[in-house]
């Protein structure tokens, strides 16, 4: 007899169903957590300069001085209705944020991914394949420097580094200014606009190597360790054993049967790390001046913006949460034994 | 300042003597400070490639009616006319789009120069004047500036102000006429501030601000072509300008920098030919060690602690006093700041009419014995414990130096127990108000270049921060010198007030910070912007 209880339509009604719980849980965490935070716009703003009365009036201009609960509903009712409002520090509308800046965070975060998986998985594999030997410990470690490493201060160090080493390579910013004003905006993507009109390609580039690598180290470490356990896990399966007992060659064992068998819970794994990557993201914007919603968050945070900091981090958790979900339907197409 | 968060932490938890950003731009004096190397400055050209202006001074608003920061100001002042200009390096406004004058300490008339045109042909004429004006004060924006307008508002208190009726006045085209609801010999300074740019009516709506990135139009000498928030924005010559002084270079970038670290790379690596604001003492060290040319001009920041004198030690007037008699400005100048600020013996900077060095008369040189015989002709026992509250970051990393240097001193002389205490700015802004704190470290830089704009806000009645102090005479006096059109008579008045804020002492200045900028190859003239207005006058900046 079948049951409905394991169908993937099922199951992925009830990965969507509980994205509301997880969103309200968040937002209501992120509504009160910045409410109980020291400060407002109006303080941070111009807190040094003028009086407490003209304080109190630009507070309650602003609605800050209506009651919490009040506050809250509307905030709700706004998110429900994908509204996000306007910035308060400067009247930016939130949606303008993520469209003007998403592409620098979408860059920042695609490159950094590229770096990590073509630097992490080889060294993975070749860390696990030669388990325990003079090859697999320094990898090993490596995996773990970079893993734990600030990002920013892996950061300054390196443009501490290349100021002195390479003295005209670019160490802040996504692009030179006359490429900024040069490149026409097709995409709302600096690189792809830049390829799009054939102009100042090289520039954007190179504006994004130094962004890219330093993110990119954090994803490695976890990516190399990732690749190497799994490698070594498969090397000692039945099939690996088979492969060798057939006279494969050691080489294409490796290649054709452990690592591509290793590689399944690393994608799943690897999806997963998007959290991760956003939270890296934003030290990484702050430390390369990078034009990107990380660096708007951190601004916004010090600025006290309550509406804008409420409307990047529910962007930021929808971003996490729709990936999750994708990643947990991909999981369960290919392993029917997460449905249950 | 902000912004700086992981800079600053890098900095902090790393120890790696690396400077985090600070939002202190750096000396005053022509005294050469230790470490840096100021240089003197190119002159300008008179023609001129494009050229780069980077800063971490952030944005609020392109539109006048929606900024009350440096930054914004400093984008504004490009591309839009005000009636009156202050000139780079003087003190008193200049005809701009206009030549005023005071009639009487409450009436100005203004004729506007023949011709003027916005960037977009449309003419301007008195009605935009009064339109701007009005305009800024119905907006009231809570991150605005309005508040500058009050003397001409019909209730400055209310949520919701409106421009007086009657106080501007336009009779023809080319005239404008204010009719101020109090005598405000300073009106004239605010109307030569952004606050009171003038933009065209046909394009700015009545009740709202025009976003960034919609088309602004000014009469100034630049046109923004380009804003691009938190990346950069970006100037071009305004052909139809017709004011005192025209543009040079065609184009001007604008590149904003989060930290200090990311400015002062971006200038060694060329890609921007200016940093200005905001440079630590450890930046601008590191500039001069790599011969990028680091320049200083006269500033108008204002250090200085107030007293809480509704509770605690601060309530003793010998306490303070004696307090005033130990502080050594010259150790905390040296010793917190790498002698890259000048000591203040005022809370009016040099360089304002009337200003004097009332501290530095009635304490002279630091004196532990003059502030034991202070104490103990009060009957005060000693050690009076005091507790010092100053921002962790919101100041830079040199606050804390300063912080600890005055409680070093006080300490030494076993007149006093002191402890220092920092505090995150939101919160130190609740705590000092409920007298969290015995003395507490503020900072200031003026809306307008008047000493009146370091008396009114400070002194009259407690203050802004509502510190507790009040003085009949003094607030008296500064209504006298609001109302004087006698500069000679004025300045007397404001030295008056200055000489029993020196004997009262409700806060204590500390120094003055300078205007500061760093410099690549062959960029000229920005030696004679850097002045106490912080205007950054990108038509007197040349690139070859």
């Amino acid at each position: 007899m079948s049951s409905s209880r394991g169908s993937l339509p099922r199951y992925i009604a009830i990965r969507l169903l509980l994205i509301i719980p997880m969103m309200w849980v968040l937002l209501t965490f992120v509504f009160f957590l910045l409410r109980i935070a020291p400060g407002d716009p109006v303080t941070a703003a111009a807190g040094g300069k003028l009086s407490a009365e003209e304080i109190a009036r630009r507070q309650a201009a602003l609605g800050l001085d209506r009651p919490l609960l009040t506050q809250y509903l509307d905030y709700l009712g706004d998110v429900v209705r994908f509204q996000f409002g306007n910035a308060l520090s400067d009247g930016t509308p939130v949606t303008s944020l993520i469209r003007d800046h998403g592409g620098a965070t979408l860059t920042l975060t695609v490159g950094a991914f590229l770096f990590a998986v073509a630097v992490g998985v080889p060294l993975g594999r070749w860390a696990g394949r030669h388990r325990d030997t003079a090859i697999d410990a320094p990898i090993r470690i490596l995996g773990i420097v970079v893993y734990a490493a600030p990002i920013f201060w892996v950061g300054i160090l390196l443009i501490i580094a290349v100021d002195n080493v390479l003295p005209s390579w670019p160490t802040s910013g996504i692009a030179s200014p006359t490429a900024i004003y040069e490149i026409p905006t097709r995409t709302h993507i600096l690189l792809v606009d830049a390829v799009l009109s054939g102009d100042y390609v090289l520039d954007v580039l190179q504006h994004h190597v130094l962004p890219c690598l330093v993110l990119g180290m954090l994803l490695s470490g976890v990516i190399i360790r990732l690749v190497r356990i799994n490698v070594i896990q498969s090397m000692q399966a039945d099939y690996v054993e088979a492969a060798r007992a057939r006279g494969i060659a050691e080489r294409k064992v490796v290649r054709d049967h452990a690592f591509r068998n290793a590689l399944v819970p690393v994608v799943t794994v690897i999806g997963l790390q998007v959290a991760l990557t956003l939270s890296g993201a934003v030290l990484t914007e702050n430390t390369f001046n990078w034009p990107g919603l990380g660096t708007d968050l951190v601004d916004y945070v010090l600025a006290r913006d309550y509406v804008a900091v409420q409307g990047l981090v529910t962007f930021f958790a929808l971003v996490v949460v729709v990936v999750s979900v994708v990643v947990d339907v991909i999981n369960a197409l290919i392993d029917p034994r997460v449905r249950y | 300042m902000i912004r700086k968060l992981p800079a600053v932490l890098g900095v902090g938890v790393l120890g790696l003597g690396l400077a985090a950003c600070s939002d202190t731009p750096p000396p005053a004096s022509d005294r050469e400070p230790i470490g840096v190397d100021y240089s003197e400055g190119e002159p300008a050209a008179d023609s001129s490639e494009e050229w780069t202006l980077g800063t971490t001074d952030a944005i609020t608003s392109v539109d006048p009616a929606g900024a009350y920061d440096i930054g914004s100001w400093n984008l504004q002042y490009q591309m839009f006319q005000q009636l009156m200009t202050v000139p780079a390096n003087g003190s008193e406004p200049e005809p701009d789009a206009a030549e005023c004058a005071y009639d009487d300490p409450k009436t100005i008339t203004c004729t506007l120069q023949d011709g003027l045109m916005f960037a977009n042909g449309n003419e301007l004429t008195s009605s935009d004047v009064k339109y701007s004006l009005e305009r800024n004060i119905a907006i009231n924006d809570p991150n605005g500036s309005a508040i500058l307008l009050g003397s001409i508002m019909d209730d400055p208190a209310s949520p919701n102000p409106k421009l007086a009726p009657g106080a501007v006045e336009t009779p023809n085209d080319t005239t404008v006429v204010f009719n101020l609801s109090k005598p405000d010999t300073t009106f004239l300074k605010v109307l030569s501030t952004a606050t009171a740019s003038i933009v065209d009516e046909q394009v700015y709506p009545a009740n709202k601000e025009l976003a960034d990135t919609d088309e602004h139009s000014g009469s100034g000498p630049y046109m923004l072509t380009q804003y691009k928030e938190g990346q950069q924005a970006v100037f071009e010559l305004n052909e139809s300008y017709g004011g005192p002084h025209p543009g040079i270079a065609p184009r001007v970038f604008v590149s904003f920098h989060k930290d200090d670290t990311s400015l002062t790379s971006a200038v060694k690596t060329g890609e921007v030919d200016v940093a200005w604001r905001s440079m630590s003492p450890t930046q601008q060290k590191a500039l001069a060690d790599d011969d990028i040319a680091v320049l200083k001009g006269q500033g108008s920041e204002f250090r200085y602690w107030v007293w809480d004198m509704n509770n605690g030690a601060g309530t003793d007037d010998a306490v303070r006093q004696a307090v005033a008699q130990v502080i050594d400005r010259d150790q905390i100048a040296t010793n917190a700041y790498d002698g890259t600020v000048e000591p203040a013996y005022s809370i009016v900077p040099p360089g304002f009419g009337g200003q004097k060095d009332s501290f530095a008369e009635e304490y002279g040189d630091p004196d532990a014995d003059a502030a034991e015989k202070i104490l103990s002709d009060a009957g005060v026992e000693t050690p009076v414990a005091l507790k010092l509250g100053y921002p962790q970051e919101h100041y830079g990393p040199n606050a804390v130096d300063e912080a600890t240097e005055i409680a070093e001193q006080l300490n030494a002389t076993d007149l006093f127990d002191v402890t220092a205490e920092a505090g995150e700015w939101e919160q130190y802004q609740t705590d000092y108000k409920k007298s969290a704190y015995d003395l507490f470290m503020l900072g200031w830089y003026p809306d307008f270049l008047d000493a009146d704009n370091y008396l009114s806000p400070f002194v009259v009645d407690g203050g802004f921060f509502a510190n507790g102090y009040s003085n009949p005479e003094v607030n008296e006096l500064v209504d006298a010198e609001l109302g004087e059109t006698d500069e000679g008579t004025r300045d007397e008045t404001i030295g008056q007030i200055q000489d029993i804020v020196a004997q009262d002492v409700p806060l204590i200045p500390t120094w003055n910070g300078a205007n500061v900028a760093a410099v690549g190859d062959g960029v000229g003239g920005v030696q004679d912007t850097l002045d106490p207005t912080y205007v950054f006058r990108f038509w007197m900046i040349t690139k070859s």
